[in-house]
């Protein structure tokens, strides 16, 4: 029975952590991006494929997260969308040869990796995720 | 057609752990999807529907690559099955190269698909929509090829219109459309006594605008297009003088819910010539639909359409000359790839998508339906 109470408590602790952890999304971004922060509207068009520039005119690369709680919540609260519209938004574009795919990674690791590496690029990750290689930028209104 | 059903579960059980392919910079998406019909009475697009059909298969696969930060080529091929219509031939659905000079304007060329009112150049992705059919009377789906894509260009873009103003979305084209001799106006033709040796074709331009409004998920807009078709075939010619289609239509989605309206008119005469034989066939397509859904879950949405089609040029009082639908859809996505559907039609009028060749003992006025898919996309 106590074994029991312990199994329940230490899983409601870890989703309470994860949501926690959920919350926390950092947008990262290549060193060479010159902007320090970003408008909501920018984001949003970036990352559905609207707008393919920074506001100075720079090439803006968006990276996503191939699923879980970060990435949900980048679409929800920066992008306004559910995984399923979000994607839906896409094949449209893909199937239409009106666009390509943003990079999808496996892993934050893997976004920091591809933003660190690739000049333009964009995404997102949890404020754990080290965020030395990259820079941060501050969303607006 | 039982190997082709089975062609198609293989083909999604050995790629449910694929995800769409990124080599060096190449994407490769597809999709495949299985339909089956069942109608009360009547045989429906080309299917023995009356008896329960499966011959209902569509599967496409694309290739693109971002050569550079402004240019992008691509290419999807395409295969279907419908009734007696598509077949084993894979079709270039499009093939383009795409350069964005900047956010408000980019180019496209190659074979193209044409912007005309709110779903035309995607009419073919069955797994964006929560509609098995969409609304027949505007995007009738035994005739897909005659709108969906043109030999040609493309200019494109948006135009800010300040932080109050909301954007406009233009697009203009021009090229050649050439109709799908596996269709449904080529076999409709065929019963006229028509074959074409080489498919019609004919010059098409037009465009489209939209705005979206600052009220987020608000859009209206207008499209038109100019077309003009003719074909030789061995025993006469089919000629259709050039035309105007408007089709000015809105939708908005907000959250959960979702819906959209459009008209279109299209005033297609055309002439057959069989022999001696002059032949008028009067059209001025009157066609509209509204459409509402509701997303239950994230895996679960349902909604309804009404879809009205009438040809004026003709007496609108026989159910030949008209198409009335009412339509009931659900849709479930068991997980990012697989998603299934299922849709009620209470058909009223026989103006679309019935051939005489499978309707040999004549229609009923009116006919129920039930059609459901399976679909598979990565």
């Amino acid at each position: 029975m106590r074994k029991t109470r312990c199994l329940i408590l230490l899983l409601g602790l870890m989703s309470v952590w994860s949501a926690a952890r959920a919350q926390d999304v950092v947008l990262v971004a290549n060193k060479s991006v010159q902007i320090s922060a970003i408008s909501a509207t920018d984001l949003r068009a970036i990352f559905l494929g609207a707008k393919t520039r920074f506001a100075d005119g720079s090439h803006a690369l968006p990276v996503l997260l191939k699923g879980g709680p970060v990435h949900e919540v980048f679409l929800a609260n920066y992008l306004g969308e559910s995984p399923q519209e979000f994607r839906t938004r896409w094949q449209k574009a893909v199937f239409t040869g009106q666009g390509a795919m943003p990079k999808t990674c496996d892993s934050e690791a893997a976004v920091i990796e591809y933003v660190a590496a690739t000049p333009g690029a964009i995404g997102y990750v949890s404020r754990i995720s080290p965020q030395d290689k990259v820079k941060t930028l501050v969303p607006h209104n | 057609m039982p190997r082709r059903l089975a062609l198609f579960l293989l083909v999604c059980l050995c790629t449910s752990t694929l995800f769409a392919q990124d080599l060096s910079g190449i994407q490769i998406h597809g999709f495949a999807t299985q339909g089956f019909l069942l109608s009360s009475h009547n045989n429906y697009l080309s299917m023995q529907s009356s008896s329960g059909s499966l011959q209902w298969t569509d599967g496409a696969v694309s290739f693109t690559d971002s050569l550079t930060s402004n240019l992008r080529v691509g290419i999807q091929l395409h295969m279907y099955q419908l009734g007696q219509l598509g077949g084993p031939n894979v079709q270039v659905d499009w093939a383009s190269g795409d350069y964005k000079v900047n956010d408000y304007l980019g180019f496209r060329a190659g074979k193209v698909k044409t912007a005309l009112g709110l779903f035309n150049d995607s009419q073919d992705v069955d797994a964006i929509f929560l509609w098995i059919l969409l609304p027949q009377s505007v995007y009738p789906a035994d005739n897909k090829s005659v709108l969906l894509a043109h030999l040609g260009g493309e200019v494109y873009g948006e135009l800010p219109l300040g932080p109050r103003g909301g954007k406009l979305f233009y697009s203009g084209f021009a090229g050649e459309r050439i109709l799908d001799r596996n269709e449904g106006y080529v076999q409709q033709l065929a019963e006229d006594g028509l074959t074409f040796a080489t498919p019609p074709e004919g010059k098409t331009y037009g465009g489209d605008l939209h705005w979206q409004a600052p009220l987020r998920g608000l859009t209206m807009g207008a499209s038109a297009a100019v077309q003009a078709l003719s074909g030789i075939a061995s025993v006469g010619t089919l000629q259709i003088p050039s035309l105007l289609v408007t089709s000015p239509y809105a939708q908005f989605e907000r959250r959960k819910f979702y819906v959209a309206g459009e008209y279109r008119r299209t005033p297609a005469s055309a002439i057959l010539t069989i022999g001696p034989e002059v032949i008028l066939l009067p059209e001025d397509q009157r066609s509209w639909y509204v459409m509402g859904s509701y997303r239950f879950t994230e895996r679960f949405q349902a909604g309804s359409y009404y879809s009205h089609y009438v040809n004026k040029a003709l007496d609108t009082a026989l159910p030949a000359n008209y198409s009335k639908d009412w339509v009931l859809s659900a849709r479930y996505d068991f997980n990012s790839y697989f998603y299934g559907k299922v849709e009620g039609h209470f058909l009223h009028g026989t103006g679309l998508g019935y051939y005489e060749s499978i309707n040999q003992n004549g229609l009923k006025p009116n006919s129920n339906m039930l059609a459901a898919k399976i679909g598979f996309t990565f």
